[in-house]
């Protein structure tokens, strides 16, 4: 699915311009990595996708259908989100996050006992194994998880009804550099054997060069670059973080 | 001034900030001055003294105190606990001294009276003798009946308020209901429920529905339906927003969200409430009973007007012990993994 930003601009209440005059077009199944320093208005850029936030000026399009009010609830259970702080029910098990993926394409009822039906209990096991955890991890509980294993449950939630469009705000943020390169391989590996495309906000540089299509760098709410991870350069860096910083220039230098 | 000629000062002489202020001391006077005042209003002070006074005779000091008599008096009253039943073989029905209930025995009473004599007019002594039925803890049985009963009031009084409080707390819920005039009408409601002591309910309920246990159970529903809706509101409210918003990005309906992001958060919180209130709507049986609303209550009522202080005794300790062993396996249950 093609995600369309046309010219999309979000102030807050209290006076902040997040975004000023946004367009983007990210193709289908690309994987887009969005940098900047914090408060350039990456996560609300993202938001705009699914309506957690509704732009001033502009509009966002998927596939030409624009995000409003009465596509919003066609639209949302087509866009998966992965979240910095995983937002999973700690007290709930593995199974119970995982599964509540499926919850918009489950009748109240149904949901109401928690007794899902066969094809998402199967597809939920498939995808807890393939973001790496056992099936003994099924009935513990979230809270008894490492971090990198919450992301894991996060993403398996984020791919229950297999969405076509994947945003990641700052998945990696809370997890040691191991384990980030990990996470970030497992979520390009799953969206690419589905054609997701993804819009993924990033701190790390090394991990944007190694992992993303397209990086587009955002500052004071406005692209300030937009190109192939080749193309980041010192210079760019050094206008988008502001200062030279030298472990940012450390990171440009790997392969 | 700007801040980096404060920060030029040496950290020696940086001022640390006082963590009490003038504030602090204001609202202490505050608070003590309510005090004082309303004190004096509902006799504190003289209740410290009639206190002190009784302490004193208890540790030796002598002299007189009425608070002290009146406790003595009381528990001098209420003890030997009555444990046995005693009934009139006269007023059984068809009684056969051969088939007696198990562990029961017949006994001869003797009671002296003194009567006028209407000739001599002067007053004489009759002793009379009947034949009593004894059954030992005839009464402890009675007492234990009756306060099943009063459990299963509370039981149902609590079901019923779970039932009504719920949909109340999920109408009420800033996160839940965005319609700010329902969430008003629903926690309108739940504070009218809230305000309506069990007591004054029950005494309406009995006239509407007879002497019994269906008036004690709603009663003790209505008041706790509003605990219950209050404090279950708040807990949905309270609940980490995280999981919320993973879901609602999703677009899951706010129902299968509370079901799936905030009822696994707030369940421990919703088990202790519940078992809060299922222990105080048994100590509330236990009084509703004195309007005629069923279970020990009645019972203790009937026996306190007919200066039965022993039965009385036997009831307070039964009352005493079942919320005990109720408090000790909620807190069992609770300790679990849920």
């Amino acid at each position: 699915m093609t995600l369309v930003f046309d010219d999309v601009s979000k102030h807050y209440p209290d006076g902040t311009a997040a975004l000023n005059g946004v367009s983007l077009t990210i193709p289908k199944g690309q994987f887009c990595v969005i940098l900047g320093p914090s408060g350039a208005g990456k996560s609300t850029l993202l938001r705009c996708v699914n309506g957690l936030v509704q732009p001033c000026r502009g509009r966002v399009l998927i596939d030409k259908v624009a995000v409003d009010a009465s596509s919003l609830k066609t639209i949302r259970p087509t866009v998966g989100m992965i979240h910095q702080g995983f937002n999973l029910v700690s007290r709930s098990s593995v199974a119970a996050n995982v599964i509540s993926g499926a919850l918009p394409k489950v009748g109240a009822m149904r949901a109401l006992s928690g007794v899902f039906p066969q094809t998402y209990r199967r597809k939920a096991c498939e995808l807890v194994r393939d973001v790496g955890l056992s099936e003994l991890h099924l009935k513990r509980r979230v809270s008894e998880l490492s971090g990198g294993q919450q992301q894991r449950v996060g993403i398996a939630r984020a791919f229950m009804l297999d969405p076509a469009v994947i945003l990641a705000d700052e998945p990696v943020a809370s997890l040691d550099p191991q384990t980030s390169a990990d996470i970030l391989a497992l979520l390009a590996r799953e969206a690419n054997t589905r054609g997701s495309t993804v819009l993924c906000s990033l701190h790390q540089i090394d991990l944007a060069l190694k992992f993303a299509d397209r990086i587009v760098a955002m500052r004071a709410g406005a692209i300030a670059f937009d190109g192939a991870p080749r193309e980041l350069t010192a210079e760019v860096l050094e206008r988008i973080y502001g200062a030279p910083n030298v472990t940012r220039l450390a990171g440009r230098a790997r392969p | 001034m700007s801040l980096s000629v404060v920060e030029l000062r040496a950290s020696a002489q940086w001022h640390f900030p006082r963590p009490y202020g003038w504030k602090t001391a204001l609202a202490v006077m505050v608070v003590f001055a309510i005090l004082i005042f309303t004190g004096h209003r509902v006799e504190m002070d003289r209740a410290a003294v009639l206190t002190g006074q009784a302490i004193g005779i208890a540790a030796g000091a002598g002299g007189e105190s009425q608070v002290a008599k009146g406790f003595t008096a009381v528990v001098g009253k209420l003890f030997p606990l009555q444990l046995d039943e005693r009934t009139d073989i006269d007023r059984i029905a068809g009684f056969d001294p051969r088939d007696l209930p198990p562990l029961a025995h017949v006994e001869t009473e003797q009671t002296s009276t003194r009567t006028l004599n209407p000739e001599t007019l002067k007053l004489d002594m009759v002793v009379s003798h009947k034949q009593v039925l004894v059954q030992p803890f005839g009464y402890v049985i009675r007492v234990a009946e009756k306060m099943f009963e009063t459990w299963e009031i509370a039981l149902w009084g609590t079901f019923l308020a779970i039932i009504a409080g719920l949909p109340l707390a999920l109408l009420g819920a800033r996160n839940l209901t965005p319609a700010p005039w329902i969430r008003f009408a629903s926690r309108t409601l739940v504070s009218l429920l809230r305000a309506m002591p069990e007591l004054i309910t029950a005494l309406f309920l009995v006239l509407a529905y007879g002497f019994g246990p269906i008036a004690g159970v709603l009663a003790l529903a209505v008041h706790s339906a509003g605990f219950l809706g209050k404090f279950y509101a708040e807990d949905i409210e309270n609940a980490d927003p995280k999981p919320q918003e993973a879901l609602t990005a999703i677009g899951v309906s706010r129902f299968k969200m509370f079901r799936f992001a905030i009822l696994p958060q707030v369940m421990p919180q919703y088990i202790a409430y519940t078992f809060y209130i299922l222990d105080r709507n048994v100590r509330m049986a236990t009084v509703i009973g004195l309007v005629g609303a069923g279970g020990i209550g009645q019972e203790l009522k009937g026996r306190y007007d007919m200066y039965n202080y022993g039965h009385v005794g036997t009831i307070l300790v039964a009352i005493f012990l079942l919320v005990v062993i109720l408090d000790q396996l909620s807190s069992r249950l609770r300790s679990t993994r849920l």
